[in-house]
């Protein structure tokens, strides 16, 4: 059964790739696309198709789907680590106001200070929004799991509201449009190659990262006091996962903005069906992560005529499922 | 009989500031089971964490030999003493045999992973407890007393020396309260293991299966000797407040409870 779901998994990323560079407002048969791809990389073999469906293809669709799957993998990716980490099924880098965080941190980047890397200030305001956000839990909670939640939905808020003070203060009515644009969430933003390449190196870095101390992970979500008695050191390993994470995902937010919920539900998927170990749970959250938002972002794209933004897509996906794991775990916070 | 881990003047307090060890010092044998009673909130498991090092007390441990445990690396602490933590299911639902080869961790760093080897010694361990079947279950399948003796597994995985053990018999009917005691005084006979501190709360299972025993109460140890020494209905009747009926029977100490009066 598991390895089924596996198999299922592995081939749910090709046949969403492929199938959205078919999909959009102007129509590319399969034939063209594959000759399209093939014709960049041995132009002199391939009978070329016109050159309008090269440009869709290799400068729109193939970009765009690459930067959905990638951003997809990444949010999943960080969500499962995150989870084991804080021992809590219910987080991902948007509980934790990380996401939130980051953004505040590109927009003060982008509105205020222009010749420093965007990037670089999403990264910091990623950490301190973690910071805050674990501060408050341990302070007043304890570190527990609800603790954990709602002093994340706090910090959230809180940088929600940055978010709109960077917007209200900001001087610039071209940066300003800039900042709104970005803000709604779209991977439109990122179907970039030059934009791609990078969200690809730093996703690629973080999840080689934490792929490579999985089982760390596991001995890390037995609990502080399990893991120190099994020798690990808690508190500065988890903030290394924590910083690891934080890259990744202010990586991710300064190209498309803002997405939730997709990190906190498909590592759930993916225990439910091939099992809790984060030998399977990491990498194959990244393969389920990738195809969801591929496919989310073709629904964003050609459900109606104009994009929908991909935030409000995603959450309306995921929201029913966070209220039924909501009713589930409500008995172990104690 | 050659001590092997030496507790002397453990004093701690909750970070709010709850006074939970006041004095506690106490010796455990080589091949000894040494079984903290006491009412709850005496201090039993904070004196295991101690142990441990998941909390950092003012005095002193000493392990195998005279090593202070403060001047040993955690990973190397972890290498002696075995923990079973009152018994939890783990949040996320790994597979018995991944779950008992946690115990390896303080062979690894960051970066490795268990080998084939350790795997291998993760089903003789199974075979040994007699446990083979769960191993490709999930943890969250367990009965209690199933999670209890994978815990012990884990424990034995990890070539510990001494286990500490909170409550290895809560929540257990009575079979498998003894099976799980019976297996921690095997795993001690056969020398797997040298010593155990378990806390219990019944007694007579205490008379039964110690070969120490430490009255504790209020953060300190106030009575600590062999069960016939200690389990006296006096002694017991001012820890608990509770009058006991101690006797023998076929050489066995039987310590019955008759009430508040
Ligand atoms: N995390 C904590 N923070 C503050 N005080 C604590 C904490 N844990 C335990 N205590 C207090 O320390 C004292 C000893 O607690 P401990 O858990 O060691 O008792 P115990 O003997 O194991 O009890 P039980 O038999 O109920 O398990 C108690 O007064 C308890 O309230
Ligand atoms: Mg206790």
């Amino acid at each position: 059964m598991r390895s089924l779901f596996k198999l299922a998994i592995l081939f749910s990323v090709p046949i969403s790739l492929i199938i959205s560079i078919f999909l959009g407002r102007y129509p590319v048969n399969p034939g063209e696309a594959v000759r399209a791809i093939l014709s960049i990389a041995t132009p002199h073999l391939v009978h070329s198709p016109p050159e309008t469906v090269k440009t869709i293809v290799v400068l729109y669709r193939l970009p765009r789907v690459l930067a959905a799957a990638i951003t997809g993998a990444a949010l999943a990716v960080t969500g499962a680590s995150l989870q084991s980490i804080l021992r809590n099924p219910l987080v991902d880098t948007y509980i934790l106001g990380i996401s939130a965080g980051a953004g505040f941190g590109a927009a003060l980047a982008i509105a205020f200070l222009p010749p420093v890397p965007i990037e670089f200030v999403a990264f910091l305001g990623a950490l301190m929004a973690f910071f805050i956000t674990f501060s408050i839990a341990m302070l007043w909670g304890k570190g527990s799991v609800i603790a954990i939640v709602l002093s994340g939905v706090i910090v959230n808020a809180l940088f929600q509201a940055g978010l709109s003070l960077v917007k209200y203060l900001c001087p610039d009515p071209y940066k300003l449009a800039t900042v709104t644009f970005w803000l709604m969430g779209s991977i439109g933003a990122a179907a970039f190659w030059n934009k791609v390449l990078r969200m690809g190196i730093v996703v690629t870095l973080c999840a080689v990262l934490l792929y490579s101390i999985r089982w760390r992970l596991d001995i890390l979500s037995l609990g502080d006091e399990e893991a120190v008695a099994l020798g690990a050191s808690p508190i500065k390993e988890r903030a290394m996962v924590v910083a690891v994470c934080a890259m990744a995902v202010a990586t991710i937010v300064c190209y498309t903005g803002i997405i939730g919920w997709v990190g906190l539900l498909i590592p759930h998927i993916v225990r439910l069906t091939v099992g809790a170990d984060n030998r399977d749970v990491l990498p194959y959250s990244m393969l389920l992560g990738a195809s969801f938002m591929v496919v989310a972002d073709d629904l964003a794209r050609c459900l109606t005529s104009t994009e929908i933004p991909i935030g409000i897509l995603t959450t309306v996906m995921v929201a029913p499922f966070y209220v039924y794991l909501l009713k589930r775990s409500a008995g172990v916070w104690r | 009989m050659r001590v092997v881990v030496k507790v002397d003047g453990l004093r701690y307090a909750y970070p709010a500031g709850v006074k939970a060890l006041e004095d506690v010092s106490f010796d455990l044998h080589e091949g000894e089971i040494l079984t903290l009673l006491g009412p709850n909130g005496s201090g039993k498991t904070t004196i295991l964490k101690c142990l441990l090092r998941i909390l950092k007390p003012f005095g002193a441990v000493y392990i195998d030999g005279e090593r202070r445990w403060d001047c040993l690396k955690q990973r190397e602490l972890a290498k002696f003493f075995g923990y079973v933590p009152q018994a939890h299911y783990p949040t996320f639902p790994y597979r018995v045999r991944d779950y008992i080869a946690m115990g390896r961790a303080p062979y690894h760093g960051m970066l490795s992973l268990p080998s084939k080897v350790e795997y291998m010694r993760v089903e003789e361990v199974a075979k040994m407890l007699d446990i083979e079947e769960l191993l490709d279950r999930t943890v969250a399948e367990l009965s209690g007393g199933q999670l209890q003796m994978v815990l012990i597994a884990r424990t034995l995985v990890q070539e510990a020396k001494v286990l500490l053990l909170d409550e290895p018999t809560a929540h257990l009917d009575v079979s498998n309260a003894v099976k799980v005691l019976d297996a921690i005084r095997e795993i001690i006979k056969k020398g797997i293991v040298k010593a155990a501190v378990m806390t219990l709360h019944d007694p007579t299972l205490t008379a039964l299966y110690s070969d120490k025993v430490a009255l504790v109460k209020d953060g300190r140890v106030v009575a600590y000797g062999c069960p016939e020494k200690v389990l006296k209905s006096d002694l017991l009747n001012s820890i608990y407040g509770v009058s006991f009926d101690v006797f023998k029977r076929e050489n066995r100490l039987i310590v019955l409870p008759l009430g508040t009066k």
